[in-house]
């Protein structure tokens, strides 16, 4: 079902709408970021993609999943209990399909039959995904060798396509219809626009060129990629902070620490990431990674070779290129995917 | 001029390996992003060809330098050059160990400056010469003028020449500015309390606590970094009070051992202008003490040394 | 309002200004009783994280008090330690501490009176300023 809006009135539309906590992509300073629209924030869809994924609409950095009283007065004193909290409905509008295919990933560990994050499942639930499709990929996109691709529907609830002065809207489920009702002011799409749409798609398609090894990287053995000598000279540059860690989409890591204010504590669940030294530091004292190289092979690793070791459903990673963009010393996940490859 | 640098370095390096004289040369190559070369460790001379040296070379090589132990060749133009004083005042690198190839330099280039140029359109490649570069990407080329895209603090640079070298492959460069500016900080320091703390809080609001400003950061060296002691001296998560308390202590302890090279800046992924508590302390090293760190061997550290007539303002 | 006492952490270097202190207590001199003191072997032992962390823990004010120059017991701690104390207490102003809430003296162990002169003289100034309010650290603001 196809539906053609006036870029102006599908923005005007969205301050309109009460029941659903908005996100749109807006520009602050330098970036984009996925912000709330509330009064002052205006959308800008000019974009190849925002610096920060919009992963911490449903897995925020910080969260507080726990509290504990320490107050000896009190009966339930010493004891966890849930922090109370609200998860209202929420809409991602303009999301990339790189990143709506990255929440699928990161759902393999979030939602699964053996373990249901709580928090997680229940914003993922709460919340519609109202994807925009890329008419101008860049040169550090992969999406379509990871399996997705610029207008890819993985993951959405709707994809929008970019005619210019409107977009078409494709709507893909009932979540979807349900929040586009709310939209005013669309119409039913004629032939010509959908077709327009169909040719910016494959255009869209033909722009992303990089060559990664996926097929050729799934087929070696884990044991011959981890014991291969090219990680000293790959980790050189890596400095270990935890810039790709916190952009890319797919990474789902984190860390767990409880905080006491008074006779209050709370425990709160922090993103963490492996390129850290003491990701892997044991009570014990002994850390498995201690030596650099280890921790930058243990992430393309587990991106490229236990991940699709697990869940036997391609990489853990959506192709959206934020830590080539983003990396400081230009650790590129392609160069290095293809070297492993080359084993 | 610094685009020649690259030929003469290569040529360098290849004279020091067939001398051997060095074990590993430590410089840029060619990657991926036109805006960050890739830091890299040539170990065997079929591989100098490599190195390359231009106006986005802006990290500071003298963070792979710590702990290392073989015999070191390494490019470092002013500020990289100093730091490498520092590191070896602090006895994290010896003197010896390093065969110091001394750029002197024109300035780095600000990518987000150029990004916002050319309407955040992607940019494939750079091209320079001496006054201007040259931005390409899919279906455009623009040119501009570098002195019109420089760093903030390559703008108020005091040292581009480098202080310490054992070969240095150009003139000396005439520097920009008399003293260090610190006319944004003045700014900060003339608002009344309220709008200060605010604006500060403000800057910091988009931290997510990646560390990059520390990591990139040649003075942070310490085997466990406060951040990770095990007795806490604040929290890991993105609470504003806490990511303050990180940026200024991490900044004091890096005051007067600070060269403004401006790499912090840089790396940072929301663009956070980070470098303003450590310039606030450069700042008051300097009109107080007259100090600026890294200038050379035989000047000891800030905290290390002391004046008898020294600012004692105190009950 | 009128009820609060100041909460001000003192970092007394142990040869000199804890000595001090010592004696106005034994000579029975009267100065309020807000401060919490705390025993370090030189002003020098003094980071700046002890003061960042005084002031995260809610106190009012920070005193730190050592030899005078040239008598330190370890004869150049507080030469260090006073190039410290002024860089912390410029950049602590430029985030927005209260410069009046950080206080750095040197009092040797025979001033017992002019320790309590600038025991009573902080307890003043901090009393008009009223409680610390900035950079707290109470339970984190997370979602």
């Amino acid at each position: 079902m196809y539906k053609l809006f006036k870029k102006e009135d599908f923005i005007n539309s969205l301050y309109k709408i009460k029941d659903y906590k908005i996100f749109v992509p807006a520009k602050e300073g330098y970036y984009h970021f996925f912000s709330p629209l509330e009064k002052g924030i205006s959308p800008d869809f000019s974009f190849f993609n925002t610096r920060l994924s919009p992963k911490s609409i449903i897995y925020p950095q910080s969260e507080r999943m726990f509290e504990f009283s320490l107050n000896k007065e009190d009966p339930d004193a010493f004891i966890l209990k849930e922090a109370e909290k609200e998860f209202p409905l929420q809409a991602i509008i303009g999301i990339r399909p790189c990143d709506a295919h990255a929440f699928q990933i990161v759902k393999k560990n979030f939602d699964n039959p053996d373990y249901k994050d709580p928090w997680w499942t229940k914003r993922y639930e709460n919340t519609t995904f109202i994807g925009l499709g890329c008419n101008n990929p860049r040169n550090t996109c992969f999406c379509t060798k990871v399996g997705g691709g610029p207008f890819s529907e993985i993951g959405l609830d709707a994809i929008m396509y970019d005619l210019g002065e409107n977009f078409l809207i494709k709507v893909l489920t009932d979540k979807g219809s349900l929040f586009l009702k709310k939209i005013e002011g669309g119409k039913e799409a004629e032939e010509t626009h959908i077709k327009q749409a169909e040719k910016i798609k494959k255009e869209a398609e033909a722009k992303i060129k990089t060559d990664i090894e996926i097929e050729a990287l799934l087929k070696k053995g884990i044991l011959q990629v981890f014991e291969a000598d090219i990680w000293e000279e790959i980790s050189f540059p890596c400095i270990n902070c935890g810039i790709c860690t916190y952009l890319c989409p797919t990474c789902w890591c984190f860390d767990i620490q409880d905080e006491v204010y008074k006779d209050k504590g709370d425990r709160i669940r922090n993103w963490d990431s492996c390129m850290f030294p003491i990701f892997t530091l044991h009570a014990s004292g002994h850390n498995p990674r201690a030596e650099k190289f280890r921790r930058v092979r243990q992430r393309f690793m587990h991106k490229l070779k236990y991940y699709p070791e697990k869940y036997h459903d391609g990489v853990q990673c959506s192709g959206c290129g934020r830590c080539i963009i983003a990396c400081p010393t230009n650790m590129d996940i392609r160069e290095i995917a293809n070297k492993m490859s080359k084993i | 001029m610094m685009q020649h640098y690259t030929e003469k370095i290569k040529e360098i390096a290849k004279r020091l390996f067939e001398e051997e004289k060095i074990d590993i040369f430590i410089g840029y190559e060619k990657g991926t992003n036109p805006f960050f070369p890739r830091p890299t460790l040539i170990s065997k001379i079929e591989d100098v060809n490599k190195l390359i040296w231009n106006s986005n070379c802006a990290l500071n090589l003298c963070n792979y330098l710590t702990g290392r132990k073989e015999r070191i060749g390494i490019i470092a133009n002013g500020c990289t050059s100093r730091s490498i004083v520092t590191h070896i005042l602090e006895n994290q690198i010896k003197r010896e160990q390093l065969y110091i190839v001394g750029i002197p330099c024109e300035g780095m280039l600000d990518y987000r400056k150029i990004q916002a140029a050319v309407d955040n359109k992607e940019i494939l490649e750079i091209k320079e010469n001496e006054k201007e570069f040259k931005v390409i990407g899919d279906g455009f080329e623009e040119a501009f003028n570098k002195e019109d895209f420089l760093q903030e603090n390559c703008l108020a640079c005091t040292h581009p020449n480098p202080v310490i070298y054992d070969e240095i492959i150009a003139e000396p460069v005439s520097t920009r500015a008399a003293r260090p500016e610190y006319e944004d900080i003045k700014e900060i320091e003339e608002m009344p309390i309220e709008k200060r703390r605010f604006h500060i809080q403000k800057l910091l609001e988009r931290c997510i606590r990646c560390y990059a400003c520390r990591n990139v950061c040649p003075l942070c060296y310490c085997p466990t970094c406060f951040v990770d002691e095990r007795i806490p001296w604040f929290g890991k998560s993105i609470d504003p009070t806490d990511t303050l308390t990180f940026h200024i202590l991490r900044a004091f302890h890096c005051a007067g051992r600070c060269t403004d090279c401006g790499a912090c800046e840089r790396v940072c992924p929301v663009g956070i202008p980070i470098r303003i508590f450590i310039k606030k302390l450069n700042k008051d090293a300097f009109e107080i003490f007259s100090w600026e760190a890294g200038l050379s061997l035989e000047q000891k550290p800030l905290f290390a040394a002391y004046k008898k007539d020294d600012y004692d303002d105190f009950l | 309002m009128n009820n609060w006492k100041p909460n001000i952490v003192a970092f007394l270097c142990n040869w000199c200004s804890y000595g001090a202190a010592d004696l106005a207590g034994v000579s029975r001199l009267q100065y309020p009783p807000y401060f919490r003191v705390i025993r370090v072997p030189c002003s020098s032992r003094v980071d700046a994280r002890f003061i960042i962390a005084a002031f995260r823990n809610g106190a009012d004010a920070v005193w730190v008090s050592g030899c005078h120059p040239g008598d330190c017991h370890y004869i150049e701690g507080n030469f260090y330690a006073r190039r410290k104390f002024i860089l912390l207490r410029e950049l602590l102003k430029f985030i927005g501490i209260e410069p009046e809430r950080l206080f750095f003296s040197w009092i040797s162990s025979a001033e017992g009176t002019k320790f309590a002169e600038t025991a009573r003289m902080i307890a003043e100034k901090v009393k008009a300023l009223g409680p610390s309010k900035f950079f707290i650290k109470k339970r984190p603001e997370v979602v």
